[in-house]
C-alpha cells in the first residue's frame, strides 16, 4: 500500500489514470488527471461511452486501473488491502438500477452493507429504520422491492449507500430509470443529503440540468476530462 | 436480520428445487441408517445369541461366508482338554431358506450340551433324544414360518415335526429353527461336520487367561480360529462383508447426495451472479460471500440429515418387520449411528458447497454495475 501522499487534503486524487479491456483494444479511459476535496459535488458528464462509468467504478474500488495512480485519502486504491472494508465503510454506491435484493424487505436491503460492520441485528434493524424514515420511506418498511415503485426502490438504494456512514457517494445516473416526477423529487433528496450532511458526493450523468445542481462538473470525452468547470 | 437469516432467504429463495434437493440428501442419509443399522443389529443379534447360550469363546473356521465353513466334528477332542475351559457344544449353523421364509436360521446343537440349557419351553416339549425326526422353533420363527405344534416341517429334503416353541433369550435365537446335531448332519450328508464350537469357560477364568485359552486353541489346532464373544463378529468375514456392502451401498446413495447439493448451490451461484455481485458493491468481502453460500449448503445437509434419518428409522423398523428378515435381526438404531448420519449430511453439505462458494467468491464486483 503506498503511503500517505503530501496532498492528503484531497479526498480523491488521479493521475493519469487509464483503463484499458480487451488486450488494450477498448481503451476506456486514457489518461485521467482530477482531484475531488472533501465535501465536494462533483458531477461527470459526457455522451454513451466516453468513461464516466468506469471511473465510478475505479473510484468506487469495483474495478482497477491498467495504469496510473488513484488515491482516497493519500492512501492508493488499487493496492488498498481490503477494498471490500473500503467500499463498506468509506463509500456509499447509488445504481440506475437500483439493484435491491429481491428477496430481502427494504429494511433488510438497507441493513446488507451493515453485516460489515460491528452492529447487532437490532442495531441494524434500528439504523435501516432510522435511514428509510430519513428517505420518507417509514411506511414501507417491510416491503419487498416488486411491492415498491421505482422512486421508492431508489429511495431504499439511498438510505444503503448511507448505511455505514460513507465519506463518499457514488451515484451512476441515479435518476436515468424515473419517470420526470420522481426524478425530481430523488434528485433533490440526494442533494438535500449531500448538503446536509457534507458528503463528497460524485454523480454521472449525461443530463445537463442534473448536473448543474453540482458545484463542479467535469465533462469527459473519449476517455478523457475536456472541461473542469464551476458553475 | 441476522446472518442465518440471509443464509436461510438464500434457501427459501427456489423451494422446490431446494425441496427435491434435501429429498436426495434425505434418501442417501436413510440409506445410512437403514443398512448400517441392520448391519449393526446383525451383529448385535448375533452376539446376544452366542450371549444367552453362555459362550465365552467361539471357534470356528478361518475363513467362511456368512456362515462359516464346515471343519471336522474331532477336532473338540482336541481342545476340550485344555485349562479353563469348562464346557464345549458342537454347532453347525446355516442360513438358508425354510418354506415360506428365505432366510432361516437352522442352528444344530449337540445334544445334551450347554447349548440347549437356555432354551425355556413356551408350548409343547423338547425333543426327546438326539435322533427324533423333531425341531424346536424360536417364538419369532414360529411366528414367521407360520407353525405350531405338531405341524409338520420341510428342512432340505427330510419332513421333519414342530415338537416345541421356545424363548431363547435373544433374537437370533427366537429366530432360529432349533434341531440336534446329528439330525441336520444326517439331512445334509455332512456326518461329523460342523462350523463352530462355543465353549464355556469355568467361572473363575480372567481376561488374561482367556487370551492364553483362545491361543492356545490356535497353537493345537492351526487350521481354526478362537475368538471372544467381543470379537467374534468383528472377525467374522462374513459380518465384514455385510458392513462393507452396507457402507459401500450407503456411501454411493451419500455421493448421490453430494452431487446434488453440489449441482443445487451452482445453480444458486450462477443464478444470483447480479445478487452476490452487489453484496461484493456494497462491501461484502468475498469470505462473508462463500461463508453464506456455505452455510446454505451446510443447512440443506443438516435438514436433510435430520429428514433422512427419521426416513431411516421408520424405513429400517419396517423392513424388520419383513417376513424375510424378522427374526434374523433388530436394527440397531443408536443414538451414535443417528448422530453420526446427520454428521455425514452436514459434511456432505459443506464439501458440496465448497466448489460453488469458491466460484462465487471469484465474481468481479463491477459485474453489478454493469448488469442491468
Amino acid at each position: 500500500m503506498t503511503e500517505p501522499s503530501a496532498s492528503a487534503a484531497s479526498l480523491i486524487e488521479a493521475k493519469g489514470l487509464t483503463r484499458e479491456f480487451d488486450e488494450g483494444q477498448v481503451k476506456a479511459l486514457r489518461g485521467v488527471d482530477f482531484s475531488i476535496n472533501e465535501g465536494e459535488f462533483v458531477a461527470i458528464v459526457g455522451p454513451s461511452g466516453c468513461g464516466k462509468s468506469t471511473l465510478l467504478q475505479l473510484v468506487g474500488a469495483l474495478d482497477r486501473p491498467t495504469s496510473g495512480t488513484l488515491l482516497y485519502r493519500g492512501i492508493s486504491l488499487p493496492d488498498h488491502p481490503n477494498p471490500a472494508a473500503y467500499r463498506a465503510r468509506e463509500v456509499g454506491f447509488i445504481f440506475q438500477a437500483f439493484h435491491l435484493l429481491p428477496t430481502f424487505t427494504a429494511a433488510e436491503n438497507v441493513q446488507i452493507p451493515m453485516f460489515e460492520i460491528d452492529r447487532s441485528a437490532s442495531g441494524r434493524r434500528e439504523r435501516a429504520v432510522e435511514l428509510l424514515k430519513l428517505v420518507g420511506l417509514e411506511h414501507r418498511l417491510d416491503h419487498f422491492p416488486s411491492k415498491l415503485s421505482g422512486g421508492e426502490r431508489q429511495r431504499v438504494a439511498i438510505a444503503r449507500s448511507l448505511a455505514n456512514g460513507p465519506a463518499l457517494l457514488l451515484a451512476d445516473e441515479p435518476t436515468g430509470n424515473l419517470d420526470s416526477e420522481n426524478a425530481h423529487s430523488v434528485l433533490e433528496l440526494i442533494i438535500r443529503l449531500q448538503q446536509e450532511q457534507g458528503r463528497t458526493m460524485v454523480l454521472v450523468t449525461h443530463d445537463p440540468t442534473i448536473a448543474e445542481r453540482a458545484a463542479r462538473i467535469l465533462r469527459m470525452k473519449d476517455g478523457r476530462i475536456v472541461d473542469d468547470t464551476r458553475p | 436480520m441476522t446472518f442465518l437469516a440471509v443464509v436461510l432467504r438464500g434457501l427459501l429463495r427456489r423451494p422446490l428445487r431446494t425441496g427435491f434437493t434435501l429429498a436426495g440428501i434425505s434418501i442417501g442419509i436413510a440409506a445410512v441408517v437403514a443398512l448400517v443399522g441392520m448391519s449393526r443389529g446383525f451383529q448385535k443379534g448375533w452376539q446376544l445369541g452366542l450371549k444367552a447360550r453362555g459362550t465365552d469363546i467361539v471357534v470356528n473356521n478361518r475363513v467362511g461366508g456368512l456362515t462359516p465353513k464346515p471343519f471336522d466334528a474331532s477336532i473338540r477332542d482336541r481342545i476340550a482338554r485344555l485349562p479353563h475351559i469348562a464346557a464345549t457344544c458342537n454347532i453347525l449353523v446355516e442360513v438358508t431358506s425354510v418354506e415360506s421364509s428365505d432366510l432361516m436360521i437352522l442352528s444344530a446343537r449337540e445334544w445334551g450340551s450347554f447349548c440347549w440349557n437356555n432354551l425355556e419351553l413356551v408350548s409343547g416339549r423338547m425333543p426327546r433324544d438326539a435322533m427324533e425326526e423333531a425341531v424346536v422353533l424360536g417364538q419369532t420363527a414360529a411366528d414367521v414360518l407360520k407353525k405350531k405344534i405338531g405341524d409338520p416341517i420341510q428342512i432340505e429334503t427330510k419332513e421333519l415335526k414342530v415338537v416345541g416353541i421356545v424363548k431363547g433369550g435373544a433374537i437370533v435365537e427366537d429366530g432360529s429353527v432349533i434341531l440336534s446335531l446329528p439330525l441336520l448332519q444326517g439331512i445334509l450328508g455332512s456326518p461329523n461336520q460342523i462350523n463352530a464350537i462355543d465353549i464355556r469357560l469355568t467361572p473363575s477364568t480372567t481376561e488374561g487367561e482367556i487370551r492364553e485359552v483362545t491361543q492356545q486353541i490356535e497353537q493345537q489346532v492351526p487350521e481354526v480360529r478362537a475368538v471372544t464373544l467381543s470379537e467374534h463378529l468383528s472377525h467374522s468375514e462374513g459380518f465384514r462383508m455385510v458392513e462393507a456392502m452396507s457402507w459401500g451401498t450407503s456411501l454411493l446413495a451419500v455421493l448421490v447426495g453430494v452431487l446434488g447439493v453440489m449441482n443445487t448451490m451452482l445453480m444458486t451461484v450462477f443464478e444470483r451472479t447480479h445478487e452476490i455481485c452487489i453484496l461484493l458493491a456494497v462491501g461484502w468481502t468475498r469470505g462473508r460471500i462463500m461463508r453464506m453460500i456455505l452455510y446454505e449448503a451446510a443447512m440443506l445437509g443438516l435438514l436433510g440429515g435430520a429428514v433422512g434419518v427419521t426416513l431411516g428409522a421408520i424405513g429400517v423398523q419396517i423392513l424388520g418387520a419383513t417376513p424375510a428378515i424378522r427374526g434374523l435381526l433388530k436394527p440397531d438404531l443408536s443414538i451414535a449411528l443417528l448422530g453420526m448420519a446427520v454428521l455425514i449430511a452436514v459434511a456432505v453439505g459443506i464439501v458440496s458447497g465448497l466448489y460453488p462458494a469458491w466460484r462465487s467468491s471469484r465474481l468481479n464486483p463491477s459485474q453489478a454495475l454493469q448488469a442491468g
